[in-house]
C-alpha cells in the first residue's frame, strides 16, 4: 500500500479475545527439558548402586536409602553440608549489615566522588575471580584462613558486597527522602526514622537481595575448591570427589546432589513469593 | 504551649552557586496564619525547611519563641510539618501513623489511645483508623497527615503544599476547615503554597517570595490592593493584571498615560504621589481585569480602541481578551452586563481603564510608583520607590 493510501485504511473490528495455547505449549516444553535431567538425577539418588550403574537408564525401581546412608556415614557429607549453611547464612548477615549502609550512603547523601565509588562498586563484581585466586590463596595462606569457615565467610561477604550495594542503592533511592524527614521532624532521631520507617518499606528489597546472595554464596564453587580442604570444605566442591575418576558412582553422586540442591530449593520454594515481589515491585506504589 | 512567634533575621541559604534563599528577614506573630508564595524555586519550600530543621541555613539566625534554633535539628525543634505527598507512612496503620510522634516521645499506650482518639474525632478519621495509607482516599490521606501534626503539642505547625494533590472541589472545602481549625487552636503556622487563591483566602499575612527574595511581607488585602512591585501585583489575582508599557504625557494640562495604541486620563493628585513618573521615563501601567470596562461602541469614557482576540466565559463572568495596540488586555465582565456583546474573533471594542484603580509601575525596577486611589488597606503604606 502506498503511503498516500494510508488515510483510507479503517480501523478494524473488536478483536477476539486471544487464546495463546501455544504459549502453554512452549512452557511446558521448556519446563520438561529443564526438570527431566534433574527429576533423574534424584531418582538416581535413590536407586541401588547396580541400578545406577547399568547402562540403560530405569524409571522404575525399588527405591532405597544406601546412598544416603553411605555419604553420612562415611563421608561425612553432614559436616560439609553444616559448613555451606554457616557460610552462607553468615556471609549474607554481614554483606546486608555492611551493604545496607553503604547502599543508604551512596544513595542519600551527595558527596564528590560518589558516582565514582558507585562504579568502582560494580566494577568489583566484573571481575573473573579467577584472576584473584591465586593471590587470594596466598593471602589466605599468610593469615592462616585457609580451611576454615571464617575465611569462607570473609571472602565471600567481600565478594557479594558489591552486588548487595548496586542492588540496594536502587531500591533506597526509590525511597523518598520525606519518609524520614517527617519521622525527624516529629522528634525521633535519624537512627530511629532509619529503623522505624525507612527499613520497614524496604524490606521487600532487602529479603529479595538477601536471597539472592544466599543462593549466589550455597552455589559458590571455585574459591571454595581451592581455599578449603577438609575442616571447611562447603557441599560444591565436596560434589567434585562424586564425579571424577573411572567409575563414577551414580548413585552417589545424584545423593550429594540433592544434599546439595535441596536445601535451597526449598528454601526459594518458602520465599518464592517475597523473593518476587521483592524484586519486581518497587518500594513505594 | 509556648508563645511562638517565629523570626528569621537575615536567613541565607545556598546550594553550591545557587542562591535558594537570599537574606530575607521574616516575623511571624504567635497564632498567626502566614503563607509562603511563589512560583515554583522562589525558596519558599526550602525557608520551611529551614523553620522546621531539615536544612540548615548557609547564614542566618531563626528563631522560634524566642529560642534561637538556626542550626538546630529537626527533633528539638517541637515544630509539626505537612508534606506535600503526605509523607504518611505504607507500612503502619492510620493509628500507627497518628501515634508515632507519641511513641517517639515515650508516651504510654493509654494516653497515646487517649490523644490520637481525640484528634481522629476532630478531623472526623476515627472510622479509619485501621485502614492502611494505600487505602485511602486523597482527602482522607490529608486529614490523616494532618491529624499527625496536630496529635501531639506542636509549636508551630509547618504545611508544605499540603493540599495541591486533591481535587478542586475537596480543596475549595479543606481551606475552610483548615483555616477554621487554625483559629481554634491558635498555633502559630507557616503554609506554603504556589496557589494564590489559596494564600487570600486563608491567610493571615501573606509572605511573597521570588526568585530567593522576599517582595512583599502583608496582610492578604494589602499584598491584592497595595502591591509592593509589579510581580506581587501579576502574581497575585486572578485573572492577571494587565500591564501596558506607557509614558505620561500631559497636554492641555489633563495627564495621561499614553502607550502604543491607548491614552488613559489620569487623576492628577494621584500621580502627585509620584514625582519620579517623570515625563519620557519608561513606565508601566497596571490595572486589573475587573476594572476594564469594554463597550461594542465607543462614548466619552470608552475611547481606547481594541479587538477581541479570545473570548471566556467562566460561568459568573466573562473576559474578553482583546489587543490594544501591541498589549494584549484582559477586561473582566460580569456575565448580566456583557451578556449580548459579540464574541467573535475581530470584534471591535472600546475600552476604559478606571482611573481609580490604576497602578503605576516603575519601568526598570518594576517598583510601585502609585498605588490605586482606590485601595483603602488599613495599614496605608507609601510606595519604596
Amino acid at each position: 500500500m502506498k503511503l498516500l493510501d494510508m488515510h483510507k485504511v479503517e480501523s478494524p473490528g473488536t478483536p477476539e479475545r486471544q487464546r495463546n495455547w501455544w504459549v502453554y505449549a512452549v512452557l511446558l516444553a521448556v519446563c520438561f527439558i529443564n526438570f527431566v535431567p534433574y527429576l533423574y538425577i534424584i531418582l538416581t539418588a535413590f536407586m541401588d548402586r547396580a541400578t545406577a550403574t547399568s547402562g540403560v537408564p530405569q524409571w522404575f525401581f525399588t527405591p532405597t536409602l544406601d546412598a544416603f546412608e553411605h555419604l553420612i556415614t562415611e563421608k561425612r557429607i553432614l559436616s560439609n553440608l553444616w559448613n555451606s549453611t554457616v557460610v552462607s547464612v553468615c556471609s549474607t548477615f554481614f554483606s546486608m549489615l555492611i551493604g545496607v549502609f553503604a547502599a543508604y550512603a551512596l544513595a542519600r547523601y551527595d558527596f564528590t566522588g560518589r558516582d565514582d565509588i558507585a562504579f568502582w562498586v560494580l566494577t568489583n563484581r566484573m571481575m573473573p575471580p579467577v584472576a584473584v585466586l591465586i593471590p587470594i590463596f596466598i593471602t589466605f595462606q599468610t593469615l592462616d584462613l585457609l580451611d576454615t569457615k571464617v575465611g569462607l565467610i570473609i571472602l565471600y561477604t567481600a565478594m557479594q558486597l558489591p552486588f548487595v550495594v548496586w542492588m540496594l542503592t536502587g531500591y533506597f533511592r526509590e525511597v523518598p527522602r520525606r519518609y524520614e524527614e517527617s519521622a525527624m521532624v516529629d522528634g525521633d532521631t535519624w537512627f530511629g526514622a532509619f529503623r522505624k520507617v525507612t527499613l520497614p518499606l524496604m524490606a521487600p528489597s532487602i529479603t529479595a537481595t538477601a536471597i539472592f546472595v544466599m543462593i549466589l554464596s550455597w552455589n559458590e564453587f571455585a574459591f571454595a575448591l581451592y581455599l578449603t580442604s577438609v575442616d571447611a570444605k562447603t557441599l560444591p566442591p565436596s560434589l567434585i570427589a562424586y564425579a571424577v575418576g573411572v567409575n563414577v558412582q551414580w548413585d552417589l553422586l545424584g545423593a550429594a546432589c540433592v544434599f546439595a540442591t535441596a536445601p535451597i530449593i526449598l528454601f526459594v520454594l518458602l520465599v518464592q513469593r517475597q523473593f518476587i515481589s521483592g524484586l519486581s515491585q518497587g518500594v513505594v506504589k | 504551649m509556648i508563645v511562638a512567634e517565629v523570626v528569621a533575621h537575615q536567613l541565607l541559604k545556598r546550594f553550591g552557586a545557587v542562591t535558594a534563599v537570599n537574606a530575607i528577614d521574616l516575623s511571624i506573630g504567635d497564632g498567626e496564619f502566614v503563607f509562603l508564595l511563589g512560583p515554583s524555586g522562589c525558596g519558599k519550600t526550602t525557608t520551611l525547611r529551614m523553620i522546621a530543621g531539615l536544612e540548615m541555613p548557609t547564614s542566618g539566625k531563626i528563631t522560634i519563641g524566642g529560642r534561637n534554633v538556626t542550626f538546630l535539628r529537626a527533633r528539638y525543634r517541637n515544630v509539626g510539618m505537612v508534606f506535600q505527598d503526605y509523607g504518611l507512612y505504607r507500612h503502619m496503620t492510620v493509628f500507627g501513623n497518628i501515634a508515632y510522634p507519641l511513641k517517639v516521645r515515650r508516651m504510654s499506650r493509654a494516653e497515646i489511645r487517649r490523644r490520637v482518639g481525640e484528634v481522629a474525632a476532630t478531623l472526623r478519621i476515627a472510622d479509619i483508623l485501621d485502614q492502611r495509607p494505600d487505602d485511602l482516599a486523597g482527602g482522607q490521606l490529608q486529614r490523616v497527615a494532618i491529624a499527625r501534626m496536630l496529635v501531639r503539642d506542636a509549636d508551630v505547625f509547618l504545611m508544605d503544599e499540603p493540599m495541591s494533590h486533591l481535587d478542586a472541589q475537596l480543596r475549595g472545602h479543606m481551606r475552610a476547615e483548615l483555616r477554621h481549625l487554625q483559629k481554634q487552636l491558635g498555633v502559630t503556622t507557616v503554609f506554603v503554597t504556589h496557589d494564590q487563591l489559596e494564600a487570600m483566602t486563608m491567610a493571615d499575612r501573606i509572605i511573597v517570595m521570588r526568585s530567593g527574595n522576599l517582595h512583599q511581607y502583608g496582610t492578604p488585602q494589602e499584598v491584592f490592593e497595595r502591591p509592593d512591585d509589579q510581580f506581587v501585583a501579576t502574581f497575585v489575582g486572578e485573572p492577571q493584571m494587565n500591564i501596558l508599557s506607557c509614558t505620561i504625557e500631559e497636554d492641555g494640562g489633563e495627564p495621561a498615560a499614553c502607550g502604543p495604541g491607548f491614552r488613559a486620563p489620569l487623576d492628577r493628585a494621584w500621580l502627585g504621589q509620584c514625582q519620579r513618573a517623570a515625563r519620557n521615563h519608561p513606565l508601566r501601567l497596571g490595572i486589573r481585569p475587573e476594572h476594564v470596562s469594554l463597550r461594542e461602541t465607543p462614548d466619552d469614557e470608552h475611547t481606547i480602541p481594541a479587538e477581541l482576540i479570545a473570548f471566556e466565559a467562566t460561568g459568573t463572568e466573562n473576559l474578553f481578551i482583546v489587543k490594544c495596540g501591541e498589549a494584549e488586555i484582559t477586561a473582566c465582565m460580569p456575565r448580566h452586563a456583557s451578556a449580548r456583546f459579540a464574541r467573535s474573533e475581530g470584534s471591535r471594542y472600546f475600552l476604559r481603564f478606571d482611573p481609580a484603580w490604576l497602578y503605576l509601575f516603575d519601568g526598570e525596577s518594576g517598583w510601585t510608583l502609585a498605588h490605586a486611589v482606590g485601595s483603602r488597606s488599613a495599614s496605608v503604606r507609601e510606595p519604596r520607590a
